[in-house]
């Protein structure tokens, strides 16, 4: 196995890449503050989403895991005997989520609803989908789920489960930020996972092998809550009220 | 008529006469001005975008400015530039394309309104709405721009003259952004040297604002162009003895000169070059002393200085003659000959 190692132009030019970020740093935060604005208004008060969404966050890239993340992608081109092609021109273009924005819900079943409500509001926001909004996944379910709603899938083994969208600015300026979109029992295990087990994992095969339980629980926990409802409306279709709703 | 965002701003030349120092005889220049580019048989539009309606009051008679102020309001028959943004400040539609009036020969004029001040509140949050890249704030930011485009390409316009307020308000913010350039009048006292130095800085903050809204501006909506040229300075009021301009006047022709070398032309540089093709004295547009009884009558009379019945025939000749050379250096500097 040949061991694959970064000189120090390597190093230069990603410290180059990140320091073109650090420049532009506000023009990203300032498309992700529209956005937010767009977003966060429709939640607090505009059907579907005020329904349908628990809470919004948004953040802006570390710059240093900006670096790490660039150090992984170069070495893994180096590995598979490709280039590193990441420039300052294309950086915004190839890193999508140096502005993430994320959005919570309860249970799965309400991607639907939120996909419809997300995409006429990015329209309304002047924006655009740089590429076609993605679901990781881990099952069958889930991918027959997410590809019904019209969603493609794709399997990620770290069991991590998240409807991505990478959006662009309809403007002169060629930029992108990546909203996701996920249950508030996967929102547990991505911060847990995103603590501790990311982007190296574990050296504890018992903490690796516990994050792993922790995404089917959560995942059961998503579903559960997608049965409750479910259940409920049943319930109420055959003519029952809540006493409390008398 | 629908307003579309991709309307062409046309061949016009935009340029307000500028200096947030009231009582710097803006108006008086704007008039006069107006009139010797067209008797060089250009077509003038008067903007009057200052709630004040100085402008207006100036070249219109008060009984029909009482009327137009009295009907702007109103859903078809307003005729002042509030009853053309209204609609955009309702959120009820795109502008209104109103008429201008043919005040002098080839000088046309779009009424001023009380209610302007109204427009100018609401221009602070579309402001910050264009930021967000909300199209309501593009609406509201560029409705002026957009009723200019209409009536300068109908009325086969040369030159258009915005008439700012004496401040750094919101309004004159969109109104300089509109502006292919600007013209400082300065009085011939302290306070109008230090107003200076503001200017300088406050046009760099706009401008610099409006590139940062146009990065992530969208692709569909009206824009203004964002970047004034300095045209010149035009020193002024300043009282003439025998031919010379008089002592305590005098002192202050040098200091004007080195504060707009300093403080305006240096500053628009640093930003960039091109906004101050001339430099410092270089940029003199001409000097108008204080004319006196003509200038009153000319206030009073709506007409210009050159055309008033009052003054001797040799004052009139004077004024006319310097408003002409103005006239001409504009011309020249804007590559309209």
């Amino acid at each position: 196995m040949t061991i694959v190692t970064i000189s120090t132009g390597d190093e230069q030019n990603i410290d180059r890449l990140v320091n073109h970020y650090l420049a532009n740093q506000g023009l990203i935060r300032r498309f992700l503050s529209s956005v937010d604005s767009q977003i966060a208004d429709a939640v607090l008060d505009t059907e579907p989403l005020s329904r349908l969404v628990h809470s919004v966050k948004r953040r802006m890239k570390d710059p240093s895991h900006l670096k790490d993340k660039l150090i992984r992608k170069l070495l893994k081109k180096r590995e598979a005997g490709e280039d590193f092609d990441i420039t300052e021109d294309n950086l915004f273009l190839r890193i999508n989520d140096l502005g993430g924005y994320r959005i919570l819900h309860l249970h799965t079943q309400q991607m639907g609803e939120i996909h419809t409500a997300l995409l006429e509001l990015l329209d309304q926001a002047q924006c655009e989908l740089f590429e076609p909004p993605s679901a990781n996944i881990w099952d069958e379910e889930s991918r027959a789920y997410f590809e019904g709603i019209g969603i493609r899938t794709e399997v990620n083994p770290r069991l991590y489960s998240s409807v991505h969208y990478v959006i662009q600015p309809r403007s002169r300026t060629r930029i992108t930020c990546e909203i996701q979109v996920r249950t508030l029992a996967d929102e547990i295990w991505g911060e847990i996972d995103h603590k501790i087990n990311y982007p190296h994992p574990h050296e504890s095969l018992p903490c690796r092998e516990q994050i792993k339980a922790l995404a089917r629980v959560a995942s059961s926990c998503s579903r559960l809550v997608d049965s409750i409802v479910a259940s409920h409306r049943d319930w109420e279709d055959h003519g029952h009220v809540r006493s409390s709703d008398d | 008529m629908d307003p579309n965002p991709t309307t062409s701003r046309g061949r016009a030349q935009r340029i307000a006469i500028f200096n947030h120092k009231g009582g710097v005889g803006k108006t008086t220049l704007n008039v006069n001005i107006a009139a010797a580019l067209a008797s060089l048989g250009k077509r003038i539009l008067l903007v009057d975008s200052d709630p004040q309606c100085n402008l207006t009051a100036y070249l219109i008679e008060e009984s029909v400015v009482d009327d137009l102020l009295d009907t702007s309001d109103s859903e078809d028959g307003g005729r002042t530039v509030w009853s053309a943004v209204k609609p955009v400040v309702d959120a009820t539609g795109t502008i209104r394309i109103i008429r201008p009036i043919e005040r002098l020969s080839n000088v046309f004029i779009l009424p001023g309104d009380i209610r302007l001040s109204e427009f100018e509140q609401e221009l602070s949050p579309m402001w910050n709405e264009c930021f967000q890249r909300k199209p309501k704030g593009f609406r509201g930011t560029t409705a002026l721009s957009n009723l200019v485009d209409h009536v300068a390409s109908a009325y086969d316009i040369d030159f258009v003259f915005y008439d700012a307020g004496p401040n750094i308000g919101p309004l004159n913010r969109v109104l300089l952004l509109d502006c292919d350039y600007f013209i400082v009048p300065a009085a011939c006292d302290l306070f109008s040297i230090r107003a200076l130095k503001t200017l300088g800085y406050t046009l760099v903050n706009w401008i610099n604002d409006w590139k940062t809204i146009e990065e992530l501006a969208p692709t569909n909506v009206h824009m203004l162009p964002g970047s004034p040229k300095f045209l010149g300075y035009i020193p002024q009021r300043f009282r003439v003895y025998g031919g010379d301009v008089a002592s305590s006047y005098a002192r202050y022709l040098p200091r004007i000169e080195k504060s707009i070398s300093s403080d305006l032309v240096t500053v628009l540089r640093r930003l960039n070059p091109s906004l101050a093709p001339f430099s410092g004295g270089a940029s003199e547009l001409g000097q108008v002393k204080d004319f006196g009884t003509i200038a009153t009558a000319s206030q009073t009379q709506g007409k210009p200085m050159k055309d008033v019945d009052a003054g001797t025939p040799g004052q009139r000749a004077e004024a006319e003659e310097t408003f002409l050379e103005i006239a001409l250096k504009i011309v020249t500097r804007t590559g309209t000959v």
